[in-house]
């Protein structure tokens, strides 16, 4: 797939390398799949300025190292688990490293009727045609040249299928850990959960990242709610400070579905978590919260895309970010009501703290509404801290450092008490607070 | 030597002059009322005093037991023991009352070398206290001051008045906008609190709180300085004739 200047596409040598000996191979659909991601990919290439969801974020940050597609087999020595309350909650445990599924670190014991969580790669060998009619279905590889790029390599992940009616019984945590080699290594894992009509369950992703080397997370999930199903999915972003991480999430929620979402951004040195939300049936009910938090030359990218397509929905994002030194932080925000889609009750605000001067925020919401029926509205504020409230704290003899600590966490502790897990609304709270302590000091306010 | 010196205290806010050379001077164990009319600067003269930014001085000294207070960073000198009573009371969404105080607490304790107050101790200290002074303690479980009705910020503020124990207070206007039971709280809050190790300055426009807390000394504040000084019946006098001899003789 040459770019017409002869050249191919950063990366997509690789996918076109391994295509024949690759798991699922000879399976028609699945190659064909894959096929089409290298060939949107090979036309589009890297997202650059020139397109315009991806003005703010810009990624010849990839250009500059050789990554190579990880090697999974490969044995790695694993670090423990952070996030302690999460990882003492009960939950059904599976594990990635470098990508690829670590069976032995699993914890999938007695799941119930009508539940799978298993490998993406294991599915492809041993049940493709599962994976069939949801695989690729709600993705919009055009939208997404990256979730193409995804495609084109597609062969691990993970697979979270609930069937109608049964509600989980624990929190599923798929936990991504990546333990980079001496040269810069590339991830291209793949998600998918299913969830039948009045299926519940709840979702927690840690992404980790335990070195300084580079490396690059392309990660895609597709999440699809039938009629009446309810996921809740919290997510910890926290990749090794030189990672660029890039996340695409495509959203299909049939009628009376509730998704509540919440993404806290910590990790890597550029980030980008995209969301694209199809809200197909009458009544569906989106909910989208995040926190990021910036230091040095980070660049935190969130970009929304919420589509109303039926009668009576909802959609909420509430996003906040607090960007020190350098840091830049990106919020893009699009609800798109489409003709018929009446009642639509659409709701976006994007909160920015800048504590530096070289700090920044590009923020872009955007409402495109083609029903006369609807309550839609967006904010979005920047600020500093208050200098009054600042004062005020001082004057009772808490010492400056300490004083922006407490009015960051209470700006972002809005956010965290709208999270209804507790193991996990205390670890992100444990996050923050240590994310406070290691970067809001005295020498980080000069 | 003096709790509080004040000398020939100059400061301009956005290079306005305010303070015209203020002097004053406040002896541990004794209560001083400055009165005067509105704009007269004693709102910054609290500022002042307290460190807050945006207050230049430009010339004069202020000696806090003999060390010059106006070197030191607005968190040090509470830490050194120096309390101000706000007129507006900041709100903080999304900080708790209770948190906001023991962090304080802890910060001065830590500074004065003594233990921190675990989370317990320091409910049963504050419970003490508020109960000591008749304030609903439950106030500290909402956010700092958020939608707080004016008598319970300033109710607050002697709060934390009395949990940081400080040995000079300022009060500025703290009896502005109070209906007379707020006032008697904060009166009584005040006198529980008077001592031969503590000094105060009750910054006020009214001679009413003065019915409460009887001053040792009443200065009158007018075109940014210390225009006279007498006993409490300097304060009856104002009341009586209105502050309208000192702006005319000032200008």
């Amino acid at each position: 797939m040459p770019d017409g200047s002869g050249h191919m596409q950063p990366f997509l040598d690789q996918a076109l390398a391994g295509a024949a000996d690759v798991p699922g191979a000879k399976v028609k659909w699945l190659s064909d799949l894959r096929g089409r991601g290298a060939a949107i990919y090979g036309d589009r290439g890297l997202p650059g300025r020139r397109d315009e969801y991806w003005r703010y974020t810009n990624l010849n940050e990839l250009g500059k190292n050789d990554y190579q597609l990880a090697n999974g087999t490969a044995a790695v020595d694993v670090p423990p688990l952070p996030h302690r309350a999460v990882a003492e909650l009960a939950s059904y445990r599976i594990v990635f490293v470098n990508g690829r599924l670590r069976s032995d670190l699993c914890v999938l014991d007695d799941m119930p009727d009508g539940v799978l969580i298993a490998g993406l790669g294991d599915m492809i060998a041993a049940a493709p045609d599962r994976l069939q009619p949801v695989l690729g279905q709600n993705l919009d590889l055009h939208a997404m040249p990256l979730a193409a790029l995804n495609t084109a390599f597609m062969r691990d992940g993970m697979v979270l299928f609930v069937d109608s009616g049964v509600s989980l019984d624990k929190p599923v945590h798929l936990v991504s850990i990546v333990v980079p080699g001496d040269t810069p290594m590339m991830l291209q894992p793949r998600h998918l959960v299913v969830l039948g009509d009045g299926a519940k369950a709840t979702l927690i992703e840690s992404h980790i990242g335990g070195s300084d080397v580079a490396y690059f997370n392309n990660l895609v999930s597709e999440l699809s709610l039938g009629e009446r199903a309810e996921l809740n999915h919290y997510t910890f972003q926290e990749e090794g400070p030189a990672a660029v991480h890039i996340s695409a999430t495509a959203l299909n929620l049939a009628a009376a579905a509730s998704y509540g979402g919440f993404i806290l951004q910590t990790g890597s040195s550029i980030s980008r978590c995209e969301t694209r939300a199809i809200l197909s049936g009458p009544g569906a009910d989106c909910r989208l919260d995040g926190i990021y938090l910036g230091t040095g030359s980070q660049v935190l990218d969130n970009t929304i895309y919420i589509e109303h397509v039926a009668t009576g929905c909802r959609s909420r994002q509430v996003y906040k970010g607090v960007l020190d030194d350098k840091a830049r932080g990106v919020f893009q925000g699009k609800i798109h009501v489409r003709p018929g889609a009446q009642q639509t009750d659409g709701y976006q605000l994007s909160r920015a703290l800048l504590l530096s001067p070289r700090a920044e925020i590009d923020t872009r919401p955007e409402l495109e509404i083609y029903a006369d029926d609807v309550k839609c509205s967006h904010g979005a504020t920047v600020g500093e801290l208050d200098a009054e409230a600042m004062f005020y704290l001082m004057s009772r003899g808490i010492a400056a450092d300490a004083a922006r600590r407490i009015l960051i966490e209470a700006f972002v502790g809005e956010a965290l008490s709208e999270i209804r897990l507790s193991q996990v609304a205390e670890d992100f709270s444990a996050h923050v607070r240590n994310w406070l302590n290691t970067n809001i000091t005295l020498a980080a306010a000069e | 030597m003096a709790l509080l010196e004040i000398r020939n205290l100059h400061a301009t806010v956005d290079n306005k002059p305010i303070l015209n050379g203020v002097d004053l001077i406040l002896d541990a164990g004794e209560v001083h009322a400055i009165m005067g009319p509105n704009g007269s600067g004693k709102s910054t003269l609290s500022y002042v005093l307290a460190g807050r930014d945006g207050y230049d001085v430009t010339d004069g000294e202020v000696l806090y037991d003999g060390r010059d207070l106006l070197a030191m960073e607005a968190d040090e000198r509470a830490r050194e023991g120096v309390f101000l009573a706000f007129q507006y009371p900041v709100e903080i969404p999304g900080v708790a009352g209770l948190t906001f105080l023991k962090t304080a607490a802890n910060a001065l304790r830590r500074h004065r070398g003594e233990g921190e107050l675990d989370a317990m101790d320091f409910l049963k200290f504050v419970r003490d206290k508020a109960d000591s002074l008749d304030i609903n303690a439950d106030m500290l479980k909402r956010a700092v001051n958020e939608g707080f009705s004016g008598g319970e910020k300033k109710r607050m503020e002697i709060l934390q008045m009395a949990v940081l124990e400080p040995r000079l207070a300022i009060l500025d206007e703290t009896d502005s906008g109070l209906d007379i039971d707020a006032l008697k709280v904060v009166a009584d809050g005040v006198n529980a609190l008077r001592g031969p190790e503590r000094g105060m300055l009750l910054i006020t426009h009214y001679q009413r709180m003065l019915d409460y807390i009887v001053p040792d000394r009443v200065h009158v504040l007018a075109h940014g300085r210390i225009v006279k000084s007498g006993d409490k019946s300097l304060a009856l006098e104002l009341e009586a004739k209105g502050y309208g001899e000192y702006l005319d003789a000032a200008e």
